[in-house]
C-alpha cells in the first residue's frame, strides 16, 4: 500500500513539475486562443473571462477584411517553403560534406551566419536588391530567409550523418560506389529523420521571421508576421482581431510540430550493424 | 583469382608507426589468415590490402597489378566486415545485388547472380527481408553472399565472426571453408582468435606490433614457432614457458625440475634458456619420478581430456614466463587429486627451446 501511495505522489510531482516547466508556452498560448474568440466586452472585463460565452468568429472576419490575409499566407508559405526547399539542395550536401571531412571550422563559420543579428545582414543586402531591382519582390525575401534555413539545416544534417556507421559507407566504396553514388544510395537514405527534422526546423524559423519581411517586402508581398503587425499598428490595440491573426499565424507551425513526432523514425539504421 | 604480393609495406597514423615493412605472398586460391594480438596491425593491412587506407610505403600487387593507386573496385576485391555493415533501409536482395547495379549490370544479371548466391548460402528464403530482421548468423551470410556476388579476384574477411555466439561461430567457420573450398578464390581473413586460424588456414601469418613474426601452415607454426611469441599465441591451451639454464644433457628449470633435452638443442653449459612446453605433451608422473615436480592447483574435465593446473613446488622460486602455473592436458583419467604432489614429464623431442634473451627459436 505504501509502495502505491509512494508512486502516486511521484507520479504527481512529476505532473506538477511538468506542468510549471509549460505553464508559461501553455497558458500565453491558452490566452491567445481565448481572445482570439471572445467578444470585445469581455477582453476588458474584470474579473478576465477565460472561456468566451459566446464564441464569437467575429475576430476572424475583421482581420480576413482588413487586407488581402490569403495572400499574405500564400507568401508566407513561397517564402517559408523556397527558402527551406533551397536550404534542403545546398544544406544536405554541404553538410554531408563537413561531417565526412569533420569541418569543424567550416562548420563555426556558417553557424556565425546564424548567430549574427539579423539586422546586421540587412543594410547591405537591401542594397544589393535595389540595384538589382529586387526589392519588395518575393526572390529577394526567400533570399534574405536562406540566412536562417540554410545554417540550420547545415548544423542538423551534419550531426546526423556524423552518426551514421562508418562501415556502411566503406562497404558501399569496396562495392564500387563513386563518393557521389555513396551519398546518394546509403548516406541520403539513411539520414532522412535527420533531415525532416532540418527541414520542418528550417521552416518553422522561416515562417516565424518577422524582421525581413518587414524591410524588404513589398506591400503585396508581405509576410503574415508582418501582416499581423500592420493589424497592431493601424487598428490600435484590438485585441480581438490581433489574437485571432496571431493564431491563424501559429496554425500551421502548431499543426507542423504535431506532425514531427510522427516523422521522427527513429532506429532506422538499426540492423546494418552489429546487435541491432 | 589472383595472387596478393605485398611488398616493404608501412603504414603510419600521424607519428604513430602502424605497418613496420611487412612483406608477405599469398598464393592465387590460398585461404591466409592474419593474426595476432590487437593493436599488431591486422586489420589496417587488410584495409590497406582494400584500398580503405593508403599505405605509407611499399606495394600492393594483385595478380601482375600494383594496386596502390587504385580504388576497391577496380581492385578486384570483396570485403566481410566485423559489423557485416549492411545496408539497413535495403532488402537482402537488394543488399547482395547493390554492388553489381553500382557496376551497371542488368536487372537480369543481377537477379540471377544473387539468386545463385542465396541458393548456395540458403539465403532464399530470406531475400524480401531487411537486415533488422535477420538474425546474427544470416547477416553474416547476407554479407558473404554481396563479397560473393560481385566476384571478386579476392576475398577479404575482417573478424566475420567475433559478433557471434560460440555455437555459431563454429559452425561458420565451417561454412566460410566449405564455401572457399567450391569458390577457391584467394581468400585474407584476419582475426584475432588462434583458434580460427588454425582451423581455417592453409596459411598463418602472425602478426606482432606491425610486423610479420611468423609465417606458415598451421601444423608449420604448432611443430617450429620461430620465437617465443608465436610459441605462447599458437596453440590452445597456450604453450608453458618455463625459465630454464643448460646443465649437459637436460635443461634445468629454475624453480626445480629438470627437462630432457634432444641431441641437437643440447647448447653451452649454463646457457639461459626459456623451454616451451606444450600442455598435451606433458605427461603426468609419481612425484619421485625425474621431472618438474608441482602440486595440482586445479583440475578442468572436459568429457574428451582433464587440464590440470599445477604449481610448483616451491612457489617462492617460481620464474615461470607470464605465470607461474604449469597447465598439462591429458586424455587419459588420471586418478589425480587437486593438492596431489606429481611430476610432470615430457619426451625431448617434444621441447621446444628458445633463447632466454631473445625469445627466438634454437
Amino acid at each position: 500500500m505504501n509502495a502505491k501511495l509512494k508512486k502516486l505522489a511521484d507520479r504527481a510531482l512529476l505532473g506538477l513539475c511538468v506542468l510549471l516547466l509549460v505553464s508559461p508556452a501553455i497558458s500565453v498560448f491558452l490566452w491567445m486562443l481565448s481572445l482570439a474568440f471572445k467578444n470585445d466586452v469581455d477582453n476588458l472585463a474584470y474579473p478576465p473571462v477565460f472561456i468566451p460565452h459566446p464564441p464569437t468568429f467575429n475576430n476572424f472576419k475583421v482581420v480576413f477584411a482588413s487586407g488581402p490575409f490569403f495572400q499574405y499566407l500564400i507568401n508566407s508559405l513561397v517564402v517559408s517553403g523556397c527558402a527551406t526547399l533551397t536550404a534542403l539542395l545546398v544544406g544536405v550536401p554541404a553538410g554531408y560534406g563537413i561531417a565526412r571531412m569533420k569541418a569543424r571550422k567550416l562548420m563555426m563559420t556558417i553557424l556565425i551566419a546564424r548567430m549574427t543579428p539579423a539586422i546586421s545582414f540587412l543594410i547591405p543586402l537591401f542594397t544589393l536588391f535595389q540595384l538589382l531591382g529586387l526589392t519588395g519582390t518575393l526572390t529577394a525575401v526567400v533570399i534574405t530567409h536562406l540566412v536562417i534555413t540554410v545554417p540550420i539545416t547545415v548544423y542538423i544534417v551534419a550531426g546526423y550523418f556524423e552518426t551514421l556507421p562508418h562501415e556502411l559507407e566503406e562497404a558501399a566504396y569496396v562495392d564500387g560506389c563513386s563518393p557521389w553514388q555513396r551519398f546518394r544510395y546509403i548516406a541520403l537514405p539513411l539520414a532522412r529523420p535527420g533531415i525532416t527534422v532540418a527541414a520542418i526546423l528550417a521552416f518553422i524559423f522561416s515562417w516565424n521571421n518577422f524582421i525581413f519581411g518587414a524591410v524588404l517586402a513589398g506591400r503585396e508581398t508581405r509576410t503574415l508576421p508582418v501582416a499581423i503587425y500592420n493589424v497592431l499598428t493601424f487598428e490600435q490595440i484590438a485585441w480581438g482581431p490581433l489574437a485571432a491573426a496571431a493564431l491563424l499565424v501559429t496554425l500551421p507551425v502548431l499543426l507542423l510540430t504535431l506532425f514531427i513526432q510522427k516523422e521522427i523514425v527513429g532506429g532506422l539504421t538499426a540492423g546494418g550493424v552489429k546487435g541491432g | 583469382m589472383a595472387a596478393v604480393t605485398l611488398s616493404g609495406i608501412e603504414k603510419s597514423f600521424g607519428p604513430t608507426h602502424v605497418i613496420k615493412g611487412v612483406d608477405i605472398t599469398i598464393a592465387d586460391g590460398e585461404f591466409a589468415v592474419f593474426v595476432g594480438p590487437s593493436g599488431c596491425g591486422k586489420s589496417t593491412l587488410l584495409r590497406i590490402i582494400a584500398g580503405l587506407d593508403d599505405p605509407s610505403g611499399g606495394n600492393i600487387r594483385i595478380g601482375e597489378q600494383v594496386v596502390n593507386d587504385l580504388p576497391p573496385k577496380e581492385r578486384g576485391v570483396s570485403m566481410v566486415f566485423q559489423t557485416y555493415a549492411l545496408y539497413p533501409h535495403m532488402t537482402v536482395e537488394a543488399n547482395m545485388g547493390f554492388g553489381l547495379m553500382i557496376a551497371g549490370e542488368s536487372q537480369t544479371t543481377i537477379a540471377g547472380k544473387v539468386a545463385a548466391a542465396a541458393r548456395m548460402l540458403g539465403l532464399g528464403e530470406l531475400l524480401a527481408r531487411l537486415p533488422r530482421q535477420l538474425s546474427g548468423g544470416q547477416r553474416q551470410r547476407v554479407a558473404m553472399g554481396r563479397a560473393m556476388v560481385r566476384d571478386p579476384q579476392v576475398f577479404l574477411f575482417d573478424e566475420p565472426l567475433s559478433n557471434l555466439d560460440a555455437k555459431l561461430r563454429v559452425q561458420m567457420r565451417t561454412e566460410i571453408r566449405s564455401l572457399h573450398q567450391r569458390l577457391k578464390t584467394t581468400s585474407i581473413y584476419v582475426t584475432h582468435d588462434q583458434i580460427e586460424a588454425m582451423t581455417m588456414a592453409d596459411r598463418i601469418v602472425v602478426l606482432r606490433d606491425g610486423r610479420v613474426e611468423q609465417m606458415g601452415s598451421p601444423a608449420e607454426l604448432y611443430d617450429r614457432p620461430c620465437n617465443t611469441f608465436v610459441a605462447g599465441f599458437i596453440g590452445s591451451p597456450a604453450m608453458n614457458l618455463i625459465a630454464a639454464h643448460v646443465d649437459l644433457t637436460w635443461a634445468i628449470v629454475d624453480f626445480g625440475g629438470e627437462v630432457g633435452l634432444a641431441d641437437d638443442l643440447r647448447t653451452a653449459p649454463g646457457q639461459r634458456l626459456t623451454l616451451g612446453l606444450r600442455p598435451e605433451h606433458l605427461r603426468v608422473l609419481p612425484a619421485d619420478a625425474p621431472g618438474i615436480p608441482c602440486v595440482v592447483e586445479v583440475l578442468e574435465f572436459s568429457g574428451a581430456d582433464t587440464l590440470i593446473s599445477c604449481a610448483p613446488l616451491d612457489a617462492g622460486k617460481a620464474t615461470a614466463v607470464g605465470s607461474n602455473q604449469i597447465q598439462a592436458l591429458v586424455h587419459d583419467r588420471l586418478a589425480v587429486k587437486v593438492g596431489e604432489r606429481i611430476s610432470l614429464g615430457i619426451a625431448p623431442e617434444l621441447v621446444h627451446v628458445f633463447d632466454a634473451a631473445s625469445g627466438e627459436r634454437l
